[in-house]
């Protein structure tokens, strides 16, 4: 048996779940809420922004607020400084005096403490949202989530994040990433499925979060803790595609694998810990029987592929150099003619299904980008995601595996 | 039924579908491979006797009226017989040693590699030319699995930089009545690799640059010469 045979019940969940996308996209749930109307509804909502050491972004997030197409005497803003090191509470001192805006300033507490008391201070919003203070809304955004909570059941309602000008590669595989994404909430939530509601414009319904007993530190993804706990309550989330919500990501990979190893342990954390009882629940729908068995396998998956490949190479280069070190070098690199032959086309099972899933990828990207009406070019971002999403990924997957293992805790930066 | 249930059996209907077409798809290749191969030996069948055709009929001949009016013909039917090899390597590595198609195939090849290896040697005899010949005997059964590999490697290097060079491969294990009487004649214990050269045996492989000590001499010599004759050999797996 070659290493390879162990890829196959992964490769094959892979296309699976790639299909069950477009196969649910496809689906009535799915069309209603990309035919769904901007809403003329205008309740009183909050807008909150955590803030920690985000001296460079905090105007920036704050203008594409002040900037939302909805009435200003619904719209309270409220800026938390969670004890900021920076100049971030100095730029944020300059918005006193904005009706619209509330800014406070307490000692570091944690996210999750810095949007509690932002909700406690808002008692007049029938609805809160959180944006984190590195996100840039689209002034229709608002109007487009609002709609969502028309059914009495929906607790939270998600936004269709993209990168904020992308320009170096590493922004641009991950706009390509959050691309995905944006099709793949669209497509689970339509299905009840979805189990984070992300920092970046996720609006919540004020009375249920009080309800639930507000957010919680939950292993440093309060927003993942929170739509597990929700969800728990009975509450559903839903997704609006087209509520466009920019944020910045990591530069380099270092600070990329970081975050999403922060991501990743905090999702696996509470799963397991917290939340086990969802994991095959029927009671719990999509969430329940697919999204959270899948996302642990897809951890699994992700290291053992990555394992097979760098094992497979390294046999490949060791073999190849055992085999040609007698032989010159001319010989050895010289242009098989062969390789222009049908003949020796080396179609694999594994390269197949590889094709198969990325084919289906790259069309939820470009579905992404359609339904969201994201603007930018995404070619060098599904190039970067093709080629090297599937190589750095790993290595966040395995610090996560180790960190669940060994119970090491990291600093959220 | 509900919709997640329902878009979970189309989903799996179409991996399904999918994953089959895969199948089909490398098992279609594989056939294609194996006729491909199967129309290039029938061809071969054709030349070769073409070929003994050809010495029949020169037997009376000058020597030198045969080499150099058959040279280029005798050139291209050895790069086909080496092509062939090369193939059909590759099909085994892909059906697996003990496929029936890929045994019926190397039974074809094997037969011609022997019939190529006779009339080269009469040719030399009848000619009083002297070409460097090697018998290559390797197994498929483990036991030599980087030592062949190697030997196979290298020997395909000094086929195509020596061009007067000719390597004829077998598959030791292979069932078939005129190998054995092959292995036979020529005495060839079954300890691999096991090479034959110029009716010499030589078993074992540690490095080119030995192997090299075992070729005389005016291989090395004459390796440039534009009239020498291709050879045929088969990498092993």
């Amino acid at each position: 048996m070659t290493l390879e045979v162990l890829t196959y019940p992964f490769l094959f969940l892979a296309v699976f779940f790639e299909v069950f996308l477009l196969v649910t996209f496809l689906s009535a749930p799915a069309k209603e809420r990309r035919d769904q109307k901007l809403s003329t509804k205008t309740p009183s909502v909050a807008v909150i922004v955590p803030c920690w050491n985000e001296e460079n972004t905090i105007k920036g997030t704050v203008d594409s607020l002040l900037a939302l197409e909805y009435p200003k005497d619904k719209l309270s803003i409220v800026l938390v400084d969670d004890g900021s090191t920076d100049g971030t509470a100095k730029v944020m001192d300059t918005f006193i005096g904005n009706p619209q805006i509330t800014v406070i300033h307490k000692k570091n507490g944690g996210k999750h403490s810095a949007v509690n008391l932002g909700i406690e201070k808002s008692p007049q919003a029938e609805f809160v949202g959180c944006l984190d203070a590195d996100s840039f809304v689209a002034p229709d955004a608002l109007r487009e989530i609002i709609g969502y909570f028309d059914n009495p059941k929906v607790g939270a309602v998600t936004a269709a994040m993209s990168v904020h000008e992308p320009k170096l590669w590493i922004e641009k595989m991950q706009h390509a990433d959050y691309i995905h994404g944006i099709t793949l909430r669209h497509v689970i939530s339509s299905l009840n499925g979805l189990y984070v509601t992300p920092g970046p414009f996720s609006f919540y319904r004020r009375d249920m979060i009080l309800s639930v007993g507000g957010f919680q530190t939950g292993h440093n993804t309060e927003d993942l803790e929170m739509a597990l706990r929700m969800q728990r309550a009975g509450f559903l989330i839903e997704n609006a595609p087209r509520a466009r919500v920019y944020t910045k990501t990591p530069k380099t990979v270092r600070a990329l694998v970081k975050q999403r190893t922060r991501w990743t342990t905090g999702f696996l954390r509470n799963v397991i810990y917290d939340y086990r009882d969802m994991i095959g629940n029927p009671e719990y729908g999509t969430l329940g029987l697919i999204m959270l068995p899948l996302g642990l396998l897809a951890n699994v998956s992700g290291i053992l592929m990555f394992i097979v490949i760098i094992v497979q190479f390294v046999q490949s280069v060791i073999n190849r150099y055992t085999l040609t070190r007698g032989v010159p070098l001319s010989y050895v690199f010289r242009v098989h003619l062969s390789l222009f032959n049908w003949f020796y086309i080396p179609l694999t099972g594994v390269l197949l299904l590889s094709l198969i899933t990325i084919i289906g990828g790259v069309t939820v990207m470009l579905l992404g980008k359609h339904i969201s009406k994201t603007p930018g070019n995404l070619f060098v971002g599904i190039i970067t995601y093709v080629f090297l999403y599937g190589f750095i990924a790993p290595f966040w997957l395995m610090r996560s595996m180790y960190d669940l293992i060994t119970g090491t805790k990291r600093a959220w930066r | 039924m509900s919709i997640l249930t329902r878009n979970i059996i189309i989903s799996l209907g179409i991996t399904i579908l999918l994953i089959g077409t895969v199948v089909y798809a490398i098992n279609y290749l594989n056939q294609k491979r194996v006729a491909e191969l199967n129309t290039i030996e029938d061809q071969l069948s054709t030349d070769t006797l073409s070929v003994e055709t050809q010495y029949a009929l020169l037997e009376n001949a000058p020597c030198e009226d045969f080499t150099n009016g058959s040279s280029t013909e005798d050139t291209q039917l050895s790069q086909e017989v080496s092509n062939i090899g090369d193939k059909l390597s590759y099909t085994e590595d892909k059906l697996g040693s003990n496929d029936p198609q890929v045994i019926q195939l190397k039974d074809q090849y094997t037969l011609l590699e022997i019939r190529d290896y006779l009339l080269t040697e009469q040719l030399s005899k009848t000619c009083n030319l002297n070409p460097t010949i090697v018998l290559y005997f390797y197994t498929n059964n483990g036991s030599c699995q980087g030592e062949c590999n190697q030997a196979g490697y290298d020997l395909s290097y000094l086929r195509q930089t020596y061009p007067s060079l000719r390597v004829y491969s077998f598959d030791y294990n292979l069932d078939l009545g005129a190998l054995k009487t092959l292995e036979s004649i020529e005495k060839i214990q079954p300890t691999f690799p096991a090479f034959v050269i110029n009716h010499k045996q030589y078993y074992g492989y540690t490095s080119l640059s030995d192997f090299e000590k075992e070729f005389p001499p005016a291989l090395f010599a004459t390796s440039t010469s534009a009239t020498s004759t291709a050879s045929a050999t088969k990498s092993t797996k």
